[in-house]
This record gives structure tokens, sequence and C-alpha cells, in this order.
């Protein structure tokens, strides 16, 4: 039984499932090549403010690894570039990574390792709530950058009302996905509860259906942001924003008192439906993947994260994941990656 | 009168769950293709509901009580008689549940069953309506509102409408008619107003 | 084009203003309506919410006719009896069983063949509103407008398959087509009290009361209309619900007319309650 170290792994996504794949890779000494389309690593961890459940700043999840990328022999990283061609070979997949000045170089990989990540879903099916059509309706991942500019202390002046809409487009058979995306109820409450510490005579409202906190330390996070911050969690799905005199009219039903209610608001933050990203597409195209009948990348049978022969999923781009998870799904695919490069003649 | 009689209690008393009658969730689901448990009890159709501050009960509650078979609920509801079938809920309604058909088919087995609609009016209104239809196949406003406000004894309803209308030209007192009429009768399989069932 | 024309019974009454623009602009754009004949009412909201089988018979009469007539397409401009028309078609398209019963309450085959169109649906789907602009020639500048659709127009959507449910923005096109702006506001496809002008005023006093204020509030000097309800429920009744900014009320084939080069008498403008007359005239319109 040979071990062939010499055979490259290419990890596709640098976000947080692509980072700790490498990283294992690479301090086992496995030759790595993390491609990244973007010009830095850490993906979607960069442009949070926050992380549930412990309130740790990504930034100081990222930078180490970064440097620990940077100084591991094993590993290279090539930023602002893409896989743009593959070919399966005998013992693995010829790729061609192309980057943003049109270079093309080869690689001949052993192992792949699908890390492209999510997008968050297109709103402008959902009219009722004006994003795109009214200022300051925003999803998610645009809040996340006004949370940023708060905590940098661009504060503004008069304290905000902030309405968290669940469920935008998840759990929506009619005009969504019929699937839970899984992260937002813990992100929301992480939002929300950041506008309070950054801005205590702000209010923030969280509109949900129900609130999902399966996981280490989860609920009492949520349960935290409830009682001690005092967000205040109201029961119903918003049917519509009307704008106001410069605010926006939010009507809902409280569906525990069985009541209309309204709300005006300054800012509305829609957790959107989590969707597989533009590049995970691509991918699974390129490398002839196997995806379910939304975009996600499917394992094999009782596989956790074996797409294929010689190529393994980590992260969203196989279905909506926290962090934690994206972290455990990369070390279970690089310890997948050195098994078949080590496998039997 | 005592305590587990008066009516206060009797809405307080427990619902049995093994008891619930299923017979609307299917008489809805086979003549009207809705599937009643796919409602996620979200209330966005209530959120949005034109009138929802003016029900009686909200359009996810008038869907719960379809859920916990309480059809005589249902049946007496204020909400049938002032829901103006805007489809907001319809359209919004993440399950796609056809609330509005709902509506319509416990109002049209309200009136069948024979119980007053709680805004007589709203009922006379569409009877006066649809019997026109009946007799010459179109309807003449100027007739329906005048008929109406006879019938209903609100006899200057709208009347301060009347001569602006009047000097714009807006009332026709001539309407036309259906020529075949016999086509446009075969259509009512109840005559309009009619009580008890029809099959 | 030839085009099977549905009017409406209120369209040979209340809403004439409505029905003498629409047939000048559609002559205009080479539009040939072929008014059905014979037709009957289409039940509007007292058939659908008493009778729902009687509902769907009537407009299944009408859609027979239009089918008789060889003709492959009925255009309505009141939002309802495009409603009714159309949800109609898809139950009897959709519904083995409905379609059953409708041939037996028409003795004769079930009508699936003809399309329903509103007509501002037609107008921006088949004539393009490029072939419109090209004919204006009084452009309606300087006048700032609220699109209206109301409920029925867009909804429920798997039915009516016409623009966006909640953002509409077709008459909004049509209108800036035509050379004037429109606002944004919340209210524009939001109900105005429908046919409970008579038998329940204070509902359309309240409902109307809301989109009248959402549009002076988004800066809009008139709303633009395609249903004769939403124009008499919003026109007729604004010194009862205690607004007094006269906001007027326009039929969008009126605007069209005088886009097109028509002068307000021919299209009936004179005949609605808050006169758009001053308006226009101090846009240099009329």
């Amino acid at each position: 039984m040979g071990i062939h170290k010499e055979q490259s792994t290419l990890v596709i996504g640098g976000g947080a499932a692509g980072i700790e794949a490498a990283r294992i890779l690479g301090q086992a000494g496995y030759p790595v090549v993390l491609v990244e389309k973007s010009n830095w690593l850490g993906g979607v961890l960069n442009q949070l403010a926050s992380s549930f459940p412990r309130w740790e700043d990504p930034a100081q999840f990222v930078e180490p690894r970064v440097k620990e990328l940077e100084k591991c022999a094993a590993v290279k990283v090539l930023l602002e570039s893409v896989v743009s061609g593959c070919q399966k070979t005998e013992n693995g997949y010829r790729v061609q990574i192309k980057n943003n000045h049109g270079a093309v170089e080869e690689l001949q990989a052993g192992a792949v390792i699908i890390a492209t990540g999510f997008d968050l879903m297109d709103l402008s099916g959902y009219g009722e709530y004006g994003h795109g059509a009214f200022p300051n309706v925003l999803n998610s991942l645009e809040f996340e950058a006004v949370l940023k500019e708060w905590s940098a202390g661009q504060k503004p002046q008069k304290a905000p009302v902030v309405a968290f809409f669940k469920c935008v487009g998840s759990r929506d058979r009619a005009k969504g996905y019929p699937y839970c995306s899984k992260i937002c109820c813990m992100y929301t409450a992480k939002q929300a509860g950041l506008v309070k510490d950054l801005l205590p005579d702000a209010k923030s409202y969280v509109f949900y259906m129900d609130y999902r906190a399966s996981g280490k330390e989860y609920e009492e996070f949520v349960r935290s942001v409830i009682e001690d911050k005092h967000v205040r969690y109201v029961r119903g799905r918003p049917a519509k924003v009307l704008p106001e005199d410069g605010r926006l009219l939010i009507r809902c039903e409280d569906t525990l008192m069985g009541v209309p209610v309204e709300v005006r608001a300054d800012y509305i933050v829609l957790a959107a439906a989590i969707r597989p990203s533009q590049g995970t597409a691509e991918m699974a195209e390129m490398f002839g993947l196997h995806t379910d009948p939304y975009g996600f990348i499917e394992p094999e049978p009782f596989e956790p994260v074996k797409v294929q022969e010689r190529v393994f999923l980590a992260g969203s781009c196989g279905f909506a994941v926290e962090t934690l998870g994206a972290l455990q799904q990369g070390a279970a695919a690089a310890a997948q990656a050195m098994a078949v490069l080590n496998q039997a003649d | 009168m005592n305590a587990t009689t008066s009516p206060v209690n009797q809405y307080f008393k427990a619902l049995q769950l093994d008891e619930t009658d299923h017979s609307l969730s299917q008489e809805l689901l086979q003549n009207c293709g809705i599937e009643i448990e796919r409602c996620l009890e979200c209330g966005k159709c209530s959120g949005g509901c034109s009138n929802a501050h003016i029900f009686d009960f909200t359009p996810r509650k008038i869907v719960q009580m379809i859920k916990v078979g309480d059809e005589e609920r249902l049946l007496h509801m204020d909400a049938l008689w002032c829901c103006v079938a805007c489809q907001l809920c319809v359209d919004r309604c993440p399950s796609g549940i056809d609330i509005a058909r709902i509506m319509d088919y416990l109002r049209e087995r309200a009136v069948a069953r024979g119980i007053p609609a709680t805004r007589p009016t709203v009922e006379l209104f569409h009877n006066l309506m649809l019997d026109q239809v009946h007799k010459i196949g179109r309807v003449s406003e100027l007739y329906l509102i005048l008929n109406y406000n006879l019938k209903s004894g609100q006899y200057l309803n709208n009347a301060e409408l009347g001569p602006q209308m009047f000097i714009k030209g807006k009332l026709n007192p001539f309407p036309a008619r259906v020529k075949k009429m016999d086509k446009v009768r075969r259509l009512f399989h109840k005559k309009p107003g009619q009580k008890g069932e029809v099959k | 084009m030839n085009v099977a024309y549905f009017p409406g019974c209120s369209l040979h009454s209340m809403a004439h203003e409505y029905d003498l623009s629409t047939r000048l602009v559609c002559k205009h754009l080479n539009i040939n309506l072929k008014e059905i004949e014979d037709w009957n009412c289409c039940g509007a909201t007292a058939a659908h919410s008493v009778d729902h089988a009687l509902a769907v018979g009537l407009s299944a009469r009408n859609l027979s006719i239009v089918q008789q007539m060889n003709l492959d397409r009925v255009t309505a401009v009141c939002a309802g009896c495009f409603n009714r028309l159309k949800t109609a078609s898809h139950e009897i398209r959709n519904n083995p069983r409905m379609q059953a019963d409708v041939k037996e309450m028409l003795q004769t085959e079930a009508p699936v063949k003809p399309e329903v169109q509103h007509l501002l649906q037609l107008l921006v789907e088949e004539t393009g509103l490029d072939a419109i602009g090209q004919k204006v020639v009084k452009p309606l500048k300087g006048l700032r407008l609220a699109a209206y659709y109301g409920c029925l127009l867009t909804r429920p959507r798997q039915i009516v398959e016409f623009d966006d449910a909640e953002q509409p923005v077709s008459l909004d096109n049509l209108l800036r087509t035509l050379g004037a702006e429109t606002v944004t506001w919340g209210h524009k496809a939001e109900c105005c009290g429908g046919g409970y002008a008579a038998s329940d005023t204070g509902i359309v006093l309240d409902l109307g009361g809301q989109v009248l204020k959402s549009a002076r509030q988004a800066g809009a000097e008139a709303i633009v209309v395609a249903c004769p309800m939403c124009q008499s429920n919003l026109d007729m009744r604004q010194k009862a619900m205690g607004l007094n900014f006269r906001m007027p009320i326009i039929y969008f084939t009126q605007l069209m007319g005088l886009a097109l080069g028509y002068k307000a008498g021919q299209l009936g403008i004179n005949k609605l309650f808050n006169s758009p007359i001053p308006l226009l005239k101090s846009k240099g319109l009329a």
C-alpha cells in the first residue's frame, strides 16, 4: 500500500469549511491547493459582526487560521481564482484553475473537496415586504454590514426600531422552498440581541413561527436574548410592510393572542432562505455531481460527506449549516480525502 | 343556568381532541381540493387580511377551527359576512391554502342551513343582485340600488350621490337584457336566497 | 388583433366613461374589440359568495360564447369581471368534475380554449409599451400619479398569472410610457372595499380611505385605476371618508386617450366626481 502523499487535494472554496479541510490536510503533510474566488479567506465569516452561541468575533477565529495556512508548507492558497475546467483521470481529476488575470494553471488532484457555500435567496418574489422597493428593508447579510458599522462606532442618531422576519422563503411551498434553513433562528437571535447591546435604547422585534435552537448552548442563547437583552418575540409571520412617513409599518398577527398587531420599524431584516451558491451550481455541473431538487450537493446514501469517488463536500453547499457544522464537515472531508489518497492500489 | 351550562363555561370547556369531527376537512379536500393540514399556523393570512381588525375570528383562527372541527361556530361567524374576498390571504399563504374559497364554502353552507347572516344587508344585496341576473341576465345598478334601499329599509342610503350621478349620466334606466335567458336560468340550480341543502 | 370584449354590467351605466375611453383607445391601437354577443353578468361578488356553481356557470357561458365566436382571447377592463372569468377558466381547465358540470349546464363543450386577459395585461404583454409609446402625441408631462391595481388584478398569482402580486409595475410602466411620473406607495395592491359600497358602506370608507391617504402621503396628484368598482369606491365617497383633498381617480384608458391625442370630453373625463380637469389644465394637458 502506497501513501500517495504527493497527490494533491483540491479544496474549492475558502470559507469556514474549506479552510478547515485545508488546515487538517496541511497539518498531516498532504499537499493541498485551496482555490478561492474572492481575494480573502474566511467567506461569509468576514461579513459577520458576531457569532452564536458565544458572541465571539469571527475575525478572532479566521485570522489565526489564515496565518496557519500561510505558514504551512503543504498548503498553496490561490486567491481570486476559480476552477475553470476538469477532466476525470485514472486516479483523480485534472483541473484547470484560472485566476483573475486569465492565467490558467493545471493541477492533478487525487481528491476534491467542494466547499463553495451558499447564497441568500433572491427576495424579489416577496414584494409584500418591499425588499428592493422600500429603503431599509434588508436581508440578513445586508444587515450584518449595518451591525458592523454600528459596532465600529457609526451609530444612528435616533435609537431605531429593528424588526426581524424569520422564514422568508423557507418553509414556504407556495413561492419559496419547503425546507427550513436551519441557521436563521440562531443568527436572528444574535442580530436582535446585538442591536440591543450596541444601542441600548433601540427596540428589537423578532417575528417568528418557531424558534429552532437545537445545538449546544443554543437554547440558553435564545432565552438570554429574550430575557436578558429584552428582545421582543412575536409569534406570527408578517403579512405586509407599508411605507409610512419615512418608516415602515408592519402588519402581522400575534397568533398566540389571536389579534392583529402593527408596529412601525426603521429597519426590517429578512432572514432569507439559504440557497446553494452560484459556485456550488457551477461545480456540481462541472464535476457531474448529484444534487437534490434545490441544487444542494447530495452525498451518497449513508455517506456523511462523500459525493462520488474522490469527491467530497463540506459546508453549506450540501445544505444550510452553521459555522461549527461547516468546520466539522471540513474535518470529515479532509479525513476522507486522506483515506482515499491512501487506499490500496 | 348553572356553572356547567353557562355560555362562558361552554366556551372554555376543554376540547376533546379524540372527538374531533373531521367531516368538514374531508369535504374541503374532496370538493375544493384544500388540504387543511398544510396550514403552518403562521398567521400570515390574518396579518394581511383587509378586514382582520373587524373580524370576530381571524383567518388563521378560521382554519384552526376547521382543524378542530368546530363547524357550528364557523357557520355563525360574522367574518363570513364582511370578508371582502380580496385574495390577499390566498396569495400570501406559504402553504397555498385557498382561504377565500373556504369562506365562500362556509357561507354557502350557512345559507343552505338557514342560518341568518349576521349582516343581513350584505346577504340581501347578494340575493337582489342574483335576482336581477336570474330575471334579465345583467345587473342594472340603478334598479339594484333602489330595490336594495327599499327592501333594506335604508331608503336614503347613498342618496346624496344620486343627483351627481344623474347629472353625469351615470344612471342608465334602460338596461339591456340577455336574449337567451333560458340559457342563463339553466345555470341556477337554486333560486337566489333559497334555503335548504341542494345536491 | 381581434379580441372578444366583456364589458361587464357597470360599463353600461355607472362606468360608461370607462367603456368609451376603452373603445377609443383600442381602436387607435388596432385592437379590434368584439363585444361578446348576448353576454351575461359575471356574477361579481354575489355569485361566488353564495353559489359557487353559479359563479363558474355564469363565466363559463361567456367563455363558451367567445369560443363559438372563434376568438382565442377575451379581455375585460373590470378587475372583478376579469378575475371571475379567469378563475372560472382556471377551474374548468383543471378540475375534471367542474368541467363535466359546466358541460351539463351549458349543454355544449366546456370552454377551455379562450385565454382571459385584463386589458392592461393585453396592452403590456401583446401590444407592447414600445408600440404604445410611439403613438403618444401629448406626453402627460408633470403629472404625478399613483398607479392603483387593487387586489384582484394580480391575485391569486397562480390563477391570474399577471405582473407581480405585491409590487406590480405594469400600470406604472404604462403611465411612464405615456410621459407621467409615478410614485412609490404601499397601498398600490391593497383592497378598496370591493362590492360593499351599498351593503356595508363602512368597509369601503375604511379600506378605501386607507388607500386614498396612502396615495396622498406618497405625493400623488391623482390615482389611476383599472376597475370601475375601485374607481367609484375611491372617487365618490371622499367626503364621507372625511377627506377633503379631492383626489381625482382616473381610468387608465382615459389617460391613455389623452396621451394619444383625444380630448377630455371624448373620454368622459367630465363624468368623474372629483374632476381631474383643474389638475390637467394646470399641466397644460386639457
